[in-house]
């Protein structure tokens, strides 16, 4: 009996020895022979995980001192938290890769060193205005623009021009994009509809801030010394983009894929079948559409609603945020890596392998950039939309902690007026239920205030 | 003397008792060790942590800024979509265990006669055990697909309207609860096979002699007798169904306009995606209590006719 209990003691012991070894394995020592080593978190998956991957080792090949390791870990919004869990503490990566909507989150973990204490100020203005702008606040570019992308429209242009129609213009108003619908889907005899737009909080996003509208108070939230308080979902803009959704339906020229991951897919799926005429999506699906499709590909700018000019547009993606819980030679290795990954060179590499706008000023305007953009004139649109957008506090892009939330609601808003409710009072719904959320995330972070 | 050396004796003997006492105890503590402190670490813990932060604000970073004891209750039974979300759960379990149940009992009734071929049929029908959560919802994404997929195509031939699976409100839940049938028809199958070539053959020839219906014979003997297997495969399927996440998320993320929203995923969505620890906390107690009440009705109610040999 004895001899039992203490085996299982033995056994007790043995295990939790096992744990405490397994964790002592985590903490990596760092000889003074041997390179650094700097842990870099991102979420590329599919093509752009291969690009990334490809010039993190064309760094490492390119110094002695430092390695890179990129790690994988999960979609944006699987890494987001992983990070939070360990931000404060010996765990934190060096380098993190977060998505947009997640900045105003990053900033509230106080764990990250602002990349403009790091670069040089040289480095740091290579970096197009309209990018910089989303990352920048209270005059620090908190995190290093890495991989940036608009939405723009795609269409199928062998189809338009095969059913007679006029292709469209540069930047089209919400007018041509009906027409267009209605007459592709028409003279196909509905074999093809003409357009969808996905019940996606981002697309609804960028089409309000194409009227001026801001998505949140106090300048999206980007004001001195201030937070949001409000968000703006039931405005005169988002009427009109959704009333401009309902008549495509209505000219029962619009297909419905949905919201997420799915819809996504079926949407580029149906296009590349040539069962769908238009739809929006991000810039970084031009490379893939462009190798998929077996016809003309169109891209332009995403619509403005009639009467109302174009305003632009604020960025989509993901930039690099620094630890600052890191040694010396760490933060130097770093400050090396960013400024090699920000180079005209890389992102011009980058742009060409993913179809993400480069962040680097210079990289339009390198041979490789210049030569493809010559022979395809799609890829240079999506840089020229961002580029030519108006400079406000609109399109520097809302600081707001609850986008997720914000997403979903005008995501859910969306799918119902696709299936018939009332435009108003679904913006409304999705209004009041985000601003609750908005209440109590401040009440809960903003305390001392 | 006899009294004292009685006495002394009897103490002698307590001693050697108590003794022995807790030697056992000692002995059964070594025995509940581990399973004790794993259960402390990953069970008990988490769970006194979770009411913990149940009564808590929670700022973005998930840690308990302000104690507002039961107010995320009270916010939260107020919450139009967490009602639905409980609707819906409801709905999705109810008609994924009665489903699975049934059809399982079906299949397993179909090729419980042994005839040619059967054994082919049988691992068909239980193959599904081997397929894993994403393997399966991304095969039924392809069926479901819009205009490249399977179900259209057929329905196509049928001269049926097309079906948007999963982006109209009226089918998603349907196809969700499809989907998760489909999975757990191959476990449910096994067992509810296993039990009927348990049934005595002697029961059956009795009842062949007094001349009564199949009907008769299903319901007064194969019923009664599967009892105990039926009863398990409906709590197993129940609380399985309880705790769906994969399928949720691989196919519609909840969506089309929440409604295949289940509690599961809406917890997740609060803690990973919006970063409410304190509310996800409190759904999370909420659907603990909910499966503890549902599993004690059902035992309630339905032990009664089960009968255990």
């Amino acid at each position: 009996m004895k001899k039992k209990y203490v085996m299982s003691l033995i056994a007790i012991v043995l295990m939790i020895s096992i744990v405490l070894l397994g964790m002592s394995r985590l903490s990596r020592p760092v000889s003074a022979n041997q390179r650094t080593t700097i842990v870099f978190w991102h979420s590329m998956g599919g093509k752009p995980a291969d690009a990334l991957k490809k010039l993190v080792a064309k760094y490492n090949a390119s110094q002695t001192k430092y390695t890179v390791v990129p790690q994988y870990q999960g979609a944006y919004t699987e890494s987001l938290p992983k990070y939070i869990n360990v931000a404060n503490s010996s765990a934190a990566p060096a380098i993190v890769q977060a998505q947009e909507i997640a900045t105003s989150t990053m900033l509230s973990t106080k764990s990250t060193e602002p990349v403009s204490r790091l670069l040089d100020s040289q480095v740091i203005n290579q970096i197009e205005d309209n990018i910089a702008r989303y990352y920048t606040v209270d005059n620090q570019l908190q995190s290093l623009p890495f991989n940036s992308s608009t939405p723009v429209l795609y269409y199928n242009k062998s189809l338009v021009e095969k059913l007679g129609l006029k292709p469209l213009p540069e930047d089209p108003s919400y007018q041509d994009i009906l027409n267009l619908a209605q007459a592709i889907t028409e003279k196909t005899n509905h074999q093809t509809k003409g357009m969808t737009i996905e019940a996606y909080g981002w697309l609804f996003e960028e089409l309000t801030a194409n009227q001026n509208q801001l998505l949140a108070n106090h300048d999206n939230g980007r004001e001195s010394g201030q937070y949001a308080t409000k968000i703006n979902i039931n405005t005169p803009a988002a009427r009109r983009l959704m009333t401009f959704m309902k008549q495509a339906i209505q000219d029962k020229s619009f297909v419905s894929y949905g919201s997420g991951d799915i819809a996504e897919a079926n949407q580029q799926t149906a296009f590349l079948a040539g069962k769908l005429g238009m739809f929006m999506q991000s810039s970084a699906s031009t490379g893939d559409l462009q190798a998929n499709a077996k016809f003309k590909l169109g891209v332009t700018y995403v619509p403005h609603a009639d009467d109302i000019a174009r305003n632009g547009l604020t960025l989509g993606g993901a930039s690099l945020w620094v630890n600052k819980h890191q040694t010396t030679a760490t933060k130097e290795g770093v400050t090396d890596f960013l400024k090699f990954m920000s180079s005209a060179q890389s992102q011009a590499q980058w742009q060409l392998a993913t179809g993400y706008l480069a962040v680097n000023k210079n990289a339009k305007a390198l041979p490789q950039v210049t030569s493809a953009i010559a022979k395809d004139s799609n890829l240079g649109v999506a840089t020229k939309q961002l580029e030519t957008s108006k400079k406000n506090s609109v399109t520097a892009g809302p600081l707001v902690p609850i986008l997720p939330i914000e997403r979903t609601n005008v995501e859910t808003a969306m799918q119902s007026i696709v299936n018939g409710a009332d435009i108003e009072k679904s913006l409304q719904t999705a209004e009041d239920a985000t601003n609750k959320a908005l209440a109590s995330y401040n009440s809960a972070n903003h305390m001392q205030k | 003397m006899d009294h004292a050396f009685s006495s002394a004796n009897h103490a002698v003997v307590k001693h050697t008792q108590l003794q022995q006492k807790l030697k056992t105890h000692l002995a059964a503590m070594g025995f509940i060790a581990p399973s004790a402190i794993f259960l402390g670490v990953f069970v008990f813990y988490p769970l006194v942590k979770t009411v913990y932060y149940s009564m808590f604000l929670t700022n973005a970073l998930g840690q308990p800024v302000k104690f507002i004891g039961l107010s995320n209750y009270g916010t939260l039974l107020q919450d139009k979509f967490f009602m639905k979300s409980l609707l819906t759960t409801f709905i999705f379990v109810f008609m994924v265990t009665l489903l699975t149940t049934v059809s399982a009992l079906a299949l397993a009734m179909v090729t419980s006669k042994h005839l040619k071929g059967t054994t082919l049929f049988r691992t068909f029908f239980a193959s599904t055990m081997g397929v894993s959560v994403s393997v399966a919802s991304v095969l039924w994404l392809f069926i479901f697909q819009p205009t490249t997929g399977v179900s259209d195509m057929v329905l196509n031939l049928l001269h049926l309207p097309p079906i948007h699976w999963l982006t109209d409100n009226t089918w998603s839940l349907f196809a969700v609860i499809l989907t998760v049938v489909w999975m757990n028809l191959g476990f449910s199958f096994l067992a509810l096979t296993g039990a009927l070539e348990n049934v005595a053959t002697p029961l059956y020839e009795v009842a062949d002699i007094e001349g009564v219906t199949t009907w008769h014979k299903f319901y007064h003997i194969t019923l009664p007798q599967i009892s105990p297997t039926l009863f398990f495969v409906g709590t197993v399927t129940m609380i399985n169904a309880f705790q769906t996440f994969g399928q949720v998320d691989l196919l519609t993320k909840g969506g089309p306009n929440n409604s295949t929203n289940l509690i599961v995923y809406q917890i997740y969505k609060d803690a990973f995606v919006n970063l409410n620890v304190g509310k996800a906390s409190t759904e999370s107690i909420v659907l603990a209590l909910l499966i503890a009440l549902v599993t004690i009705a059902q035992f309630k109610l339905t032990e009664k006719r089960v009968m255990y040999q």
